[in-house]
Formats: structure tokens, sequence, C-alpha cells
């Protein structure tokens, strides 16, 4: 059985992803023309599309940090920015209270039970749609951990890692 | 001059004036929705090249010696021309619109957008002011 990294990190992304759907559908975001569940991997879309300063607000943008390996065991960071400058209803004075509604829906969306998922690898069909098969394995995610708000501009900011394993 | 439109009417005159050149604006194809092979990176976009203008470009950092710093641009644009994009490719805004570009092709090179302002008068958006990073910093 071949291991391959990409697997573990499409799998993390694709249960956050499903969850997020789930527990917060009114988080969403357009990528592209098209509407998405507010989660996007950075790494795997366009580079103009991660600038900062016009990064997608009110969305989990994940960043694929550390790989490391333990005794057989995988280990991957993963970084979880996300920022909100509230609602234009309400000149963005709520943006306090809409970042504390997008730490609920991440620690829910992480920490929800069970916090592992049965590992897929993701391929392209000759038809050009995806096609997902379990690989018999499963990967695991630790609690999220949320590091300190940012205020910056008229946007407030939060970083969240959480670890995500996977037996090689 | 504060009449609905004068300050976009303004703007345009004057970067016609000086200069009044236009650029290409290296546009993905709409995502495919649903497909979970372009959200994990396996998709392949394709491009479509939009006529921008009338715009001024001018290189606001001048080269000091240091290899390691990247030149960086500025485009002045058009409102109106902004709005003819926005409104025909169907994006929510200008903002999203540049969020979405692949690149700014500009003679034969393709900078990178890195930044995006609006200027306003009489609360009136007349100007984007878009920066822009050069070639070189691809080749660091």
């Amino acid at each position: 059985m071949s291991f391959e990294f990409e697997d573990v990190k499409d799998t993390f992304y694709l249960a956050l992803r499903d969850r997020l759907a789930a527990g917060a559908p009114s988080l969403q975001v357009l990528v592209r023309g098209v509407l998405r569940p507010a989660v996007v991997v950075a790494e795997n879309e366009l580079p103009g599309s991660a600038v900062d300063g016009i990064a997608p607000l009110n969305c989990f943008c994940l960043h694929w940090t550390s790989v490391r390996l333990d005794r057989g065991l995988s280990v991957l960071g993963c970084v979880i920015r996300y920022a909100t400058d509230g609602s234009a209803g309400a000149a963005g004075m709520d943006r306090g209270r809409a970042l504390s509604a997008m730490d609920a829906a991440l620690v829910s969306a992480v920490s929800t039970a069970p916090q592992n998922a049965a590992q897929v690898t993701v391929s392209e069909a000759a038809a050009g749609a995806a096609i997902e098969t379990t690989t018999g394995q499963r990967v695991f995610w630790s609690d999220v951990a949320l590091g300190d708000a940012v205020l910056r501009g008229e946007r407030v900011e939060r970083m969240a890692t959480v670890e995500v394993y996977c037996y090689v | 001059m504060s009449g609905a439109g004068a300050g976009v009417r303004m703007a345009d005159a004057l970067l016609q004036t000086l200069g009044g050149r236009t650029v290409l604006l290296h546009v993905p194809s709409p995502a495919v929705e649903g497909d979970a092979g372009e959200q994990v990176g396996l998709g392949v976009p394709s491009f479509q090249d939009v006529e921008l203008g009338p715009v001024v470009f001018r290189r606001v950092l001048a080269g000091s010696g240091d290899k390691t710093a990247a030149a960086r641009y500025e485009l002045l644009v058009s409102v109106s021309a902004v709005q003819r994009i926005v409104g025909s490719l169907a994006y929510d805004s200008a903002e999203v619109l540049f969020q979405n570009v692949a690149g700014v092709l500009v003679d034969a090179d393709v900078l990178r957008v890195v930044s995006v302002t609006r200027a306003e008068a009489f609360g009136e958006v007349y100007l984007y002011r878009v920066g822009l990073i050069g070639p070189d910093a691809a080749a660091l």
C-alpha cells in the first residue's frame, strides 16, 4: 500500500468542508463564480486568490505547513486563517460577533466526534469529474487551537492550528 | 463637480489624456460546481484574456540595486471599464474580479495583482488603483 500525504490533506479538507456545510450552511464563499462552503485550501487555488489584502473574507483558508514522521505516524500541521469585517448593515460593528460565530463553527466542525474520517484518494476521471475512493486507512486530527484575534484595519483576523495524523 | 457620474467621466478623460493604454486581464473561466477535484488542486482551469482600458500603467518603486526587491507597478483603472467587465463576466464586484484575476498582461509581461484600492469623491468610486508585482519576483 503506497502512502500519499496528499490523500491525508484532501481527506481532512473534505471532512471539514462537509461538516461546515452541515453545521454552518450560511457560511459560503464565491470561488471563480461558484458558491462553495466557506473553506478553501490556499495551495489548491489560483495564486491571486490567496493574496493578502484581498483574500476572501468570512472563509476558512487552510495552509498546510509542517510534516513530520513519528514512529510510523505522519503528523501534518494545518494552519487555518480566517477574517471578517462584520456585516454592512451593522457598519462592521458586529465583526467581533461574526468572528465568534466563525470560531464556533470551526470548533464544532473540527472537535465534534468522531475526530477521524476514512482516508480518500481523489482522482480525475476521463470525463473530468473527480472520483473519491477510500484507501482503507483512517485520518485523525487533534482539537483546534485558536490563536489571538488580531484587529487589522476594519477586519478582525484569527489563526487556528490543527494537527492531522495518519499511519504510514 | 458633484453630479452623478461626473467623477467617473473626469477620471476617464484624465486616464485617456495621460496615456489611455489598454492591458489584458488573464481571467480564469468559472469553476465547475461541486467538483471536488478542482477543490483539491486537480483541476486545470482555462483562461480568457479580457481587454481593460483606459488605464495608466506606471512603476512605483524604482530598482535600488537590491536584486531581491521585486519591481512594483501600479495600474490606475477607469471605473467604467471595470464595470463593463464585471457586468459581462457576472462577477459580484470589482474587488471579486481582481481577486480572481490570474495576472495582468502588460506588453509581454504577466504581472500579479497584490492589492486593490478604490478612490472615491462625493461618495462615488471614480478610480481603481491596482498594485502589481513584476515578473522578476517569480524568478527569485
